[in-house]
């Protein structure tokens, strides 16, 4: 191969001609230096990774929060997760009240053969029933064994962290926001039928009652 | 260079005859083999040892990501769209949102933008390293791929702890970004930016200066800007060529505008395959520059919000638009068409790859098979870039 037009070598070689087999040489001195520090790599099954608390490991259920509104399921971009449910009827609680309905949880299954971990049924969520954890290690042999009933979905939830504090340069987090308001907003003048503590008879707002 | 024909059977008689005559050898390269990645299928007629043409053959990547598009909304849009070049998520999820942005005529606060374009620029540098470990790789270097990954894994580090993905961000949203910053990032991605560039002296001295690799790479390969324009070739490619085009400076979008005395538009006039190599080693340097400016700017900023309170369900009004972004790999862009829906009518998706692949066409032929994968290498394609 002919060197032909002059193009500018890497730096400390821009006198003229070089040494033959000084890149090589150079190049070694790297390998050398490398050999003499602390191997990079974590010996992995012995050594577990520190992965942050956001890390979109797995989902967890946390069935009790779960009103089967099906929004999870719906707005899943590859509908990946099972849901079935009954109504049950809930006797009136108070003599000659209306029988109340209810949705009842039968099924909650999350295929993680096709889902794609983008984290949308955890954003949709109105009732703060699912959430991620950084945990991985669940490869399976059969596919089949990669969907998650609730009970497996269940004990995920043990395993999920407390969520990272915000930078203080951000916007207060609008939960947050929302409850200082109610705090700070002065006591209505007393009303009848209403407790006291309560004001205006309802508590601060929460996400996803728009 | 020494170059043998070997003449067997039905293509022996066939000595020194160009294509058309005799029998031609046709050499399927891919779409599993070891030098390419991905399934990219090349189809080489051969005369001895050189090419006489080559074909690349697409498509067996393809999903028909368009068509999936038109059936999801925009908030699904962009979990589908991160995908197609693996290696640049976050700055495909950017093409989408500020197409959608443009049509709503959304304001994105301050501190979305610049943390767009910090996270795009640190992508960037993700993106360029894979190709600057892999491409050694191919040419027969072991050695370097273990140097780019280990700054990989610091980066992808910072970009997991404030996304959650190492490789699919869904970060991005209409509006600006899914969530506000943990605690103490800034600092984090601050040493992590510096830790990295006081490592890329390594690839440098490693791979840049070593005799082998300009041996194999220098005066192989020559693109020149007049078949860059042909096919539509862009990105770090195409400046390789001379061609000095990038839309961070030519119709900068994010913050790239402010960021002008920083940018440096890293071009090289020899359109081989070290000249694409150098670009890219380059472009890494100038990235992890921008990544500083963006995080010196954001510790100005006035406290503020980093995404807008969206309806319930978002809807982009009738109307088209297009927006492109200079993604690692080149121009990356989409043409949205809304009817009003919640969905996209149509969304058209021109990937970096799919163009960049199409010279090989032109490239090829006349060189020998040794070369082919050092050509192959140096353009910076994704496969499903090029199939989405």
């Amino acid at each position: 191969m002919s060197d032909d037009a002059p193009r500018s070598e890497p730096s400390g070689t821009a006198s003229g001609r070089r040494l033959p087999g000084r890149g090589l040489a150079k190049g070694l001195a790297v390998t050398l230096r490398t050999m003499t520090r602390r191997s990079v790599t974590d010996q992995y099954p012995d050594a577990l990774p520190e992965l942050p608390p956001r890390s979109r490991g797995v989902i967890g259920l946390f069935e009790e929060n779960c009103t089967v509104c099906m929004l999870c399921a719906r707005e899943c971009p590859d509908w990946c997760i099972y849901i079935d449910s009954h109504k049950e009827t809930v006797p009136a609680t108070t003599p000659g009240g209306r029988e109340r309905s209810r949705n009842v949880l039968d099924r909650f299954a999350i295929d993680f053969a096709l889902c794609m971990y983008c984290g949308i049924c955890i954003e949709v969520c109105p009732f703060d029933a699912l959430f991620w954890s950084p945990e991985f290690e669940y490869a399976e042999e059969d596919i089949l064994d990669l969907t998650h009933e609730r009970d497996r979905l269940r004990e995920w939830m043990w395993t999920v962290p407390v969520p990272p504090a915000l930078d203080p340069a951000g916007e207060e987090p609008k939960e947050v926001a929302a409850a200082r308001k109610a705090a700070e907003r002065p006591d209505p003048p007393e009303q009848p039928g209403t407790e006291p503590g309560r004001p205006g008879g309802r508590g601060p707002r929460r996400e996803g009652e728009a | 260079m020494t170059e043998t024909t070997v003449g067997i059977g039905g293509a022996a008689g066939s000595f020194g005859a160009g294509t058309g005559q005799g029998t031609d050898m046709v050499l399927n390269i891919g779409p599993q083999h070891p030098s390419t990645h991905g399934v990219l299928r090349l189809r080489l007629v051969l005369d001895g040892e050189r090419i006489a043409a080559a074909e690349p053959i697409v498509g067996y990547m393809h999903r028909g990501a368009e068509k999936l598009f038109e059936a999801r909304d925009y908030r699904q849009i962009i979990m589908l769209a991160n995908r197609h070049d693996w290696l640049s998520a976050f700055s495909n999820e950017l093409g989408v949102v500020l197409a959608v942005e443009r049509m709503l005529g959304m304001e994105v606060p301050a501190r979305a933008v610049w943390l767009r374009t910090l996270l795009a620029e640190l992508n960037r540098v993700l993106n360029h390293l894979m190709f600057l470990g892999s491409y050694p790789l191919e040419l027969g270097g072991i050695t370097p791929i273990f140097y780019a990954f280990t700054e990989r894994e610091e980066l992808q580090r910072v970009m997991e702890e404030v996304s959650g993905g190492r490789m699919h961000y869904m970060f991005n949203r209409v509006g600006g970004l899914k969530d506000e910053l943990p605690a103490g990032w800034t600092g984090r991605a601050r040493t992590t930016v510096a830790r990295v560039r006081s490592q890329m002296g390594r690839l440098d001295d490693l791979v840049l200066g070593n005799e082998i690799f300009r041996g194999r790479t220098r005066g192989v390969g020559r693109l020149d800007a007049g078949t860059v324009h042909a096919y539509g070739v862009s990105g770090p490619v195409a400046r390789a060529s001379g061609v000095d085009f990038d839309l961070r400076r030519d119709e900068p979008y994010l913050a790239y505008g402010e960021l002008a005395d920083v940018l440096r538009v890293v071009t090289r006039t020899e359109g081989d395959c070290l000249a694409r190599f150098e670009c890219l080693l380059d472009q890494v340097h100038n990235s992890l520059d921008l990544a500083d400016a963006c995080l010196e700017r954001l510790a100005e900023l006035p406290p503020g919000p980093v995404n807008q309170r969206l309806p319930k369900v978002l809807k982009a009004p009738e109307g088209h638009t297009y927006a492109w972004t200079e993604n690692p790999l080149g121009l990356n862009g989409y043409y949205l068409v809304s009817r009003g829906e919640k969905t996209p009518w149509r969304l058209k998706l021109r990937s970096a790859s799919y163009n960049n692949v199409q010279a090989l066409v032109e490239l090829l032929p006349g060189t020998l098979v040794s070369d082919m994968v050092a050509i192959l290498g140096s353009l910076f394609f994704v496969v499903g870039d090029v199939d989405k």
